[in-house]
């Protein structure tokens, strides 16, 4: 297999149980996202942003909507003679134990990883949201000569403390030390989840953590090896929002009615590609009225919607009301109905009149094909 | 080569002059329509639909940007092993071939082409025509009637009748005489243009019709003729839905419109006939606080600040705060500044708009007398607090203040 010099690694289900409701059915990976995309859309992006045209895919569980969305890469242009998109459901076999942690997935897929003869691999996660130029990074990964470079983000706004990763950095920007699940009241530097790792490397400590029996390849191995090899960080300076409950997920949705995070996030020069569906472009009625949403192709809108993200096929009929909300792909809003705080998963349908009102601090959720 | 049922062929060479500076730099099929559409769409989403997968597309006129846009096909799922989209066009050969004379002679150059395939039938499209229409139930009909050459027609009124090609037919269908745009005509059965033949028949007549120095190779001016003098099986296909000739400023800019008329028959959000189109991966549309949208059409990577009216945007549009849209299309990457006002328009693809700009008129006030669509051609400028009237068609760049 000829590759390019770079490959890609994504892991699909990380942070899974950090948006149950939207994952109960569905992988991280494939959890809808501003008003049009999958969240894997920005991990791939990025990757065949920076002319990786190798990308595996990990996944364990619910992948399903998943392999739906990738199909075979096409819309990343990820659809290759020479490498291209491969996903890697568990393959149990006596030689692959379990199937519980990053070491056991990625020693799953060490002969992906040889056969690449790609020298350096960019592992990424889908629960963090940017558009990063991993280009500059992987530069700035061989020029440094670097074993690990890992990407961090500067930034004081992150309150919870579960699967954080702070890194310690030098003044050379040489990391001293990653420490996990720690909750940082001041500024300090969040790891994106995006980690480049020289090939030879990757597979020589998968290999020994397997063996050791080790879990997760981030804390139990890369963490622990800080001072062994040369890790340095890259920083992103852009916007990055990390996913880590429904209310960051509610949160960043809504970070998309900002110009300046918009521009970030979809960076003209670096587009974020996703599947194409061929809807018609959205018609706003005679009586419409919107102010300040993201609404993507396919709508119909009669009603009156504010503040709020809607997704391709949503119709809001004549009277109805929506605020706040986060409506997916098919929500069917009834005349007259109103909503406010409301997050709708696929093909929901609110009836005429329905008033459904949660808080800024509980949204109301309604399940994928439910119907109020 | 595996061999087809039917080879669709898609006259896509014409220049469109009457769309003029809308044409000036890219072919009429390749204009931009519906937000997110070009009316070449329209045929090959079609023809895919319809379950044809081999089409040859004839160019001539402009066709980088048409290139650009079929690409391998892949939109339209014309991306086969076997046939798919090909572009045709004219060619250097060693007997006089080259530049295509006309249509009939396009097809003529290419039968090389069609016979690769040794079809049965042959379906002769157009790139200038909105419509939706199952294809396969039109070459079912005309191999059920074992016609040589079958026709599809729209009724249209009798005044209008005398702008059209009109099918002047029998009780059972048949074709008996062709009149182009007749001052008196005899039926209302307008020709859209759409052929199916059988493949035998027609390259006789398109073999015979080039030895005449004198012919047009012209589908209606001189195949259909030869074919009736001939005595030949012609049958009319009535097809009575939504279609119209997207050829003049007025139709392209109707036809748009049409989009928003609940009355109107073009349902573009039918699910299982979609109209596909290269996506070019623009994020969604964002509509701001101070925005005021009604009856419009929105698509991907618009940002409107402004307000807009009964008025069909495409992609990548901006809308500047106090910025007024009405009654207009505002073609791909086109960006309307503060304060200036467009009405009754076509504003092609990434025209700058300046600051308080004002274009067009409501033919409301300034009264139907000379009034029409003003078109700003693709790439200009309209320099601050430019004006611009009704019914111009703007090919240079407008300084600020200048009044048009």
């Amino acid at each position: 297999m000829r590759a390019s010099a770079v490959a890609g690694i994504v892991f699909a289900n990380s942070g899974d149980s950090f948006l149950k409701k939207l994952t109960a059915k569905r992988s991280m990976a494939s959890v809808p996202f501003g008003a049009r995309y999958r969240l894997i859309d920005f991990a791939l992006s990025n990757l065949v942003n920076a002319d990786i045209n190798t990308v595996g895919i990990i996944t364990k569980e619910n992948y399903r909507s998943l392999m739906d969305h990738v199909g075979n890469g096409v819309h990343w242009e990820l659809d290759r003679k020479n490498g291209g998109l491969y996903l890697f459901p568990p393959y149990l076999t006596s030689g692959v134990k379990k199937y519980n942690g990053t070491v056991d997935a990625l020693y799953g897929i060490r002969e992906f990883i040889s056969r690449c003869q790609s020298e350096y691999f960019v592992i990424c996660h889908t629960n963090v949201l940017a558009n990063i130029d991993i280009s500059a990074a992987v530069e700035e990964h061989i020029a440094q000569e670097a074993d690990i470079t890992l990407l961090y983000k500067k930034s004081a706004a992150v309150t919870e403390s579960t699967d954080n990763l702070v890194l310690a950095l030098d003044s050379c920007n040489k990391v001293t030390r990653i420490d996990f699940d720690v909750s940082v009241g001041k500024q300090a530097a969040y790891g994106l989840g995006v980690t480049i790792i020289n090939r030879h490397l990757l597979l020589e400590l998968i290999e020994k953590a397997y063996e050791e029996d080790l879990t997760d390849f981030f804390a139990d191995v890369l963490a622990k090896k800080v001072r062994q090899f040369k890790v340095i960080g890259f920083e992103h300076k852009e916007y990055a929002a990390f996913l880590k409950s429904a209310d960051s997920y509610y949160q960043a949705s809504m970070d998309l009615l900002d110009a300046d995070v918009r521009r970030q996030l979809f960076n003209r020069s670096r587009p974020i590609y996703t599947k194409t569906r061929d809807d018609m472009p959205t018609r706003y009625g005679t009586k419409a009225e919107v102010k300040n949403c993201i609404i993507a192709d396919g709508c119909v809108i009669e009603g009156t919607v504010r503040n709020s993200i809607l997704f391709r096929g949503v119709k809001i009929e004549r009277g109805a009301s929506v605020e706040n909300c986060i409506l997916m792909q098919e929500t069917s809003i009834g005349a007259d109905a109103q909503l406010n705080y409301v997050v709708s998963d696929k093909n929901a349908a609110v009836g005429k009149g329905m008033v459904l009102k949660g808080t800024q601090q509980k949204h109301f959720f309604i399940k994928k094909n439910e119907i109020v | 080569m595996k061999n087809k049922k039917c080879v669709a062929m898609l006259l896509a060479g014409g220049q469109g002059s009457r769309l003029g500076v809308l044409t000036s730099k890219i072919a009429k099929p390749a204009v931009p329509y519906g937000g997110k559409y070009r009316i070449i769409d329209f045929p090959l989403s079609n023809c895919a639909n319809s379950g044809i997968d081999t089409v040859g597309i004839l160019t001539q006129y402009k066709p980088l940007e048409l290139n650009d846009y079929i690409g391998s096909g892949k939109p339209w799922d014309l991306d086969r092993i076997s046939g798919g989209v090909h572009i045709l066009p004219p060619y250097q050969g060693q007997d006089g071939e080259g530049w295509y004379k006309g249509t009939a002679n396009a097809i003529y150059q290419n039968i090389e082409f069609i016979e690769r395939y040794n079809p049965e039938n042959v379906l002769i499209l157009s790139g200038d025509h909105i419509y939706k229409m199952d294809y396969s139930k039109m070459i079912k009909n005309h191999i059920e009637t074992g016609a040589a050459c079958t026709i599809s027609v729209l009724e249209v009124s009798m005044e209008e009748a005398t702008r059209f090609g009109i099918m002047n037919t029998d009780e059972n269908d048949t074709i008996y005489e062709f009149e182009e745009k007749p001052k008196h005509p005899k039926s209302n059965l307008a020709s859209m243009g759409i052929y199916v033949f059988k493949w035998d028949k027609l390259k006789k007549y398109l073999t015979e019709d080039e030895k005449n120095p004198d012919s047009a190779n012209d589908f209606g001016k001189n195949i259909i003729p030869a074919m009736l003098n001939a005595k030949e099986l012609l049958k009319v296909y009535r097809f009575n839905d939504y279609w119209k000739d997207v050829g003049t400023v007025n139709s392209l800019w109707d036809a748009n419109l049409d989009l928003l008329n609940p009355k109107i028959n073009l349902d573009l959000s039918d699910k299982n006939w979609r109209i596909y189109s290269r996506n070019t991966g623009m994020p969604p549309q964002y509509v701001a606080d101070k925005a005021n949208v009604e009856n419009s059409l929105i698509t991907d990577g618009c940002e409107i600040y402004g307000s807009i009216d009964y008025s069909v945007l495409f992609e990548n549009v901006l809308i500047e705060e106090g910025a007024s849209v009405e009654y207009s299309l505002i073609m791909p990457g086109a960006v309307i500044k503060k304060g200036a006002s467009v009405k009754y328009s076509i504003i092609a693809e990434n025209v700058v708009v300046e600051e308080d700009a004002d274009i067009g008129a409501d033919p409301a006030v300034t009264g139907s007398e000379g009034w029409g669509i003003t078109v700003v051609g693709a790439n200009l400028n309209i320099g601050k607090k430019a004006k611009i009237s009704a019914n111009k068609m703007i090919t240079e760049s407008i300084k600020e203040e200048e009044t048009v």
